[in-house]
C-alpha cells in the first residue's frame, strides 16, 4: 500500500488511482466499512506512511520514495531487490496494516486486496510476477517507461532485450518457446508474460516471413541449378520430371515487363529455354495460357517492425536472373507469396551460358536480397533477425586499421 | 568518430545476419553487401569474422548446416540429370 503514495507523487496516473481508491473507499463502501472510513484518515495514512512513521518496518519504503523520484535506470535494481522483498513480506504488510488500522478483518481484507491490487498495478515495472524475484540484472530501458501504473506498458525492445529473447526461443524452440519459460530465462523483472507473448507472436510471424523468403530465394537457386543441370542434359520439352517436390514448388514470378507465350511454343527451342525442360508434359499441352494477365510479383517480405516494403520491389531485376520464367509486366505488389501460376517461359529470353564451374550454392534473389538490405539501411533501429552477439567494436575497428581501411564509414565502396 | 564507426559496424552486423538468414556463406555475404549496400568486402569480411569469434557455436554449426545442404543439392543436381538423360532416351521418337 505504501507504495501508492511515492507513485501518487510522481506521476499523475498514481493521483488517479489513489484517488480512485480512496473514492472507492469513501463512496462505494459506506454500507460496507462504516468502520473503516471512521477510524482511518486516509489523508493521514498516507502521510503517515511516507514519513515512514506508520509502517516503519517496510524496508522498501525510503527505497521506493527515491527510486520513483529519480525514475532512473541506476536504481532500478535495488528498486527491484526491494520490492521484491516486498512482495515476500506481503503478508507481514498485511499485517502491518491491521495493526495500523486497527479495524476487523472485513477491513483487513478489503485493504490488503486493494493494496495488492495497487501495488501490482503501480509496480508492474517492479514486481511483475514471482518469476522475476530470481534477477536483478542489468537494467533495460524498458523499465524507465514502466513507472506508470497502467496494466500494459509498452516495452522497448532494444537490440540486447532482443537478443536475449532470441537466445531464449532458440534455447526453447523445441520445447516450443513459451511465454512464461522465455520470461525465465530472460530473467528480465520488467518484462510481462504478455509481453513477451505478444513479441513472441511478432517474432514468430517475422520469422516466417524470413523463411518464406529464404525459402523462395532457396527455391529460384534451386530451380536455377536445375535448369542448368537440365539445360547440361539437353532433351526436350516433353520430360516429366520425377522430382515432383523440388520443381513443383509455385514459383513466385519476379517482375519482368517481357510478355510470354504460350507453352505449346516451348517445345520449339529446347536449348534455349532450360526451364521447359523440368515442367511435366500436360503444361505443354494447355492451350491456353492460364495465368492471370497481371502477375502478382513476389514482395519484399515484411521486415519485422515494417510492413509492406512494396516500394521496394524493383521493376527491371530480371536481367541478372534470366533463368526465370518471365512473367507478365504489371508489378501489381501483392504481400505475401502471391498464388502462382505460371509456368511460362519466354523463349526470346536470352539465356545466358551456364556458369557452370563453382558458382554459388544460391543464387540468391536479388529481389529479396534487396529488400532486405534496403530495409536494414533504411532503418537502423529494426532488431537483428538473429541476434548473434555484437562483435567487438575494437576488434573490428582494430582489424581494419591493420588492413589499412582507415574510414568508416568508407567513402566508396 | 565513434559512433558513426559503431553504428556503421552496427549496420555491417545487421546486414551479415541477414546474409545468413539468406543461407549465405561468408564470401557470398561479401559479395551481396559490396553489391547490394556499396559495403567493402574487407569490412564484411572483418565483421564476419569478429561476430564468427563471439558466436561461435552459432557459426559451427551455421557452417556445418551449409556443408550438408551443399552436399544434398550436388546429389539432387546429380539426380536431375539423371532423370534428363533418361527421359531423353525413352523420348527420342515422341514428338511434339
Amino acid at each position: 500500500m505504501q507504495a501508492v503514495s511515492p507513485l501518487a507523487k510522481t506521476t499523475p496516473t498514481k493521483d488517479e488511482s489513489q484517488e480512485q481508491m480512496d473514492n472507492s473507499f469513501s463512496t462505494g463502501g459506506n454500507g460496507d466499512f462504516p468502520d473503516l472510513l471512521e477510524s482511518i484518515d486516509f489523508g493521514n495514512l498516507f502521510v503517515g506512511i511516507n514519513d515512514g512513521d506508520v509502517l516503519p518496518d517496510l524496508d522498501m519504503d525510503p527505497e521506493i520514495l527515491a527510486d520513483f523520484s529519480v525514475s532512473g535506470s541506476g536504481e532500478e535494481s535495488e528498486m527491484n531487490t526491494s520490492v521484491s522483498n516486498g512482495k515476500v513480506e506481503d503478508n507481514t504488510e498485511k499485517n502491518e496494516e491491521d495493526k495500523v488500522l486497527g479495524s476487523g478483518s472485513g477491513l483487513d481484507s478489503s485493504l490488503s486486496t486493494r493494496g495488492e491490487e495497487i501495488v501490482s498495478k503501480g509496480d508492474e515495472s517492479v514486481v511483475v510476477n514471482p518469476v522475476s524475484k530470481e534477477s536483478d540484472n542489468g537494467r533495460k530501458s524498458a523499465q524507465a517507461k514502466n513507472n506508470q501504473g497502467k496494466r500494459k506498458v509498452k516495452v522497448a525492445w532494444t537490440s540486447e532485450l532482443h537478443r536475449r529473447f532470441i537466445q531464449a526461443v532458440e534455447q526453447l524452440r523445441v520445447e516450443k518457446a513459451v511465454p512464461s519459460r522465455i520470461l525465465e530465462l530472460m530473467g528480465i523483472d520488467c518484462l510481462t508474460r504478455h509481453n513477451i507473448a505478444s513479441h513472441l507472436q511478432k517474432y514468430r510471424s517475422h520469422r516466417k516471413h524470413l523463411l518464406a523468403r529464404e525459402a523462395e530465394a532457396a527455391t529460384w537457386s534451386h530451380r536455377r541449378q536445375m535448369y542448368r543441370a537440365a539445360g547440361g542434359g539437353g532433351g526436350k520439352a516433353d520430360m516429366t520430371p520425377r522430382h515432383a517436390p523440388t520443381m513443383g514448388f509455385p514459383p513466385i514470378t519476379p517482375l519482368h515487363h517481357q510478355h510470354f507465350r504460350p507453352l505449346h511454343v516451348w517445345g520449339h527451342r529446347p536449348m534455349e529455354q532450360p526451364l521447359m525442360h523440368m515442367w511435366p508434359r500436360h503444361l505443354a499441352h494447355s492451350p491456353s495460357p492460364p495465368p492471370p494477365p497481371t502477375w502478382p510479383t513476389s514482395p519484399p517480405y515484411p521486415s519485422y517492425w515494417h510492413h509492406h516494403n512494396q516500394q521496394r520491389v524493383p521493376n527491371g531485376l530480371i536481367p541478372g536472373t534470366p533463368c526465370f520464367p518471365q512473367p507478365l509486366a504489371p508489378a501489381r505488389v501483392v504481400p505475401g507469396i502471391p498464388p502462382h501460376a505460371l509456368y511460362k517461359v519466354d523463349p526470346g529470353i536470352a539465356v545466358p551460358t551456364r556458369q557452370s564451374g563453382p558458382h554459388p550454392l544460391f543464387d540468391f534473389h536479388p529481389e529479396s536480397i534487396d529488400a532486405a538490405v534496403g530495409d536494414v539501411l533504411s532503418k537502423p533501429w529494426l532488431p537483428l533477425p538473429l541476434g548473434l552477439k555484437p562483435p567487438s567494436l575494437d576488434s573490428v575497428l582494430g582489424e581494419l586499421h591493420r588492413q589499412g581501411v582507415a574510414k568508416i564509414p568508407p567513402t566508396c565502396a | 568518430m565513434g559512433d558513426s564507426s559503431a553504428s556503421y559496424i552496427h549496420m555491417v552486423h545487421h546486414l551479415i545476419e541477414e546474409c545468413i538468414v539468406f543461407n549465405m556463406g561468408k564470401e557470398e555475404c561479401m559479395e551481396a553487401l559490396s553489391k547490394h549496400a556499396n559495403i567493402k568486402p574487407v569490412i564484411t569480411s572483418t565483421v564476419w569474422n569478429e561476430l564468427e569469434k563471439e558466436n561461435k557455436e552459432f557459426f559451427e554449426a551455421y557452417t556445418k548446416k551449409r556443408r550438408g545442404e551443399k552436399v544434398r543439392e550436388m546429389e539432387t543436381r546429380h539426380e536431375i540429370q539423371g532423370v534428363i538423360a533418361d527421359s531423353s532416351n525413352s523420348n527420342t521418337s515422341a514428338d511434339h
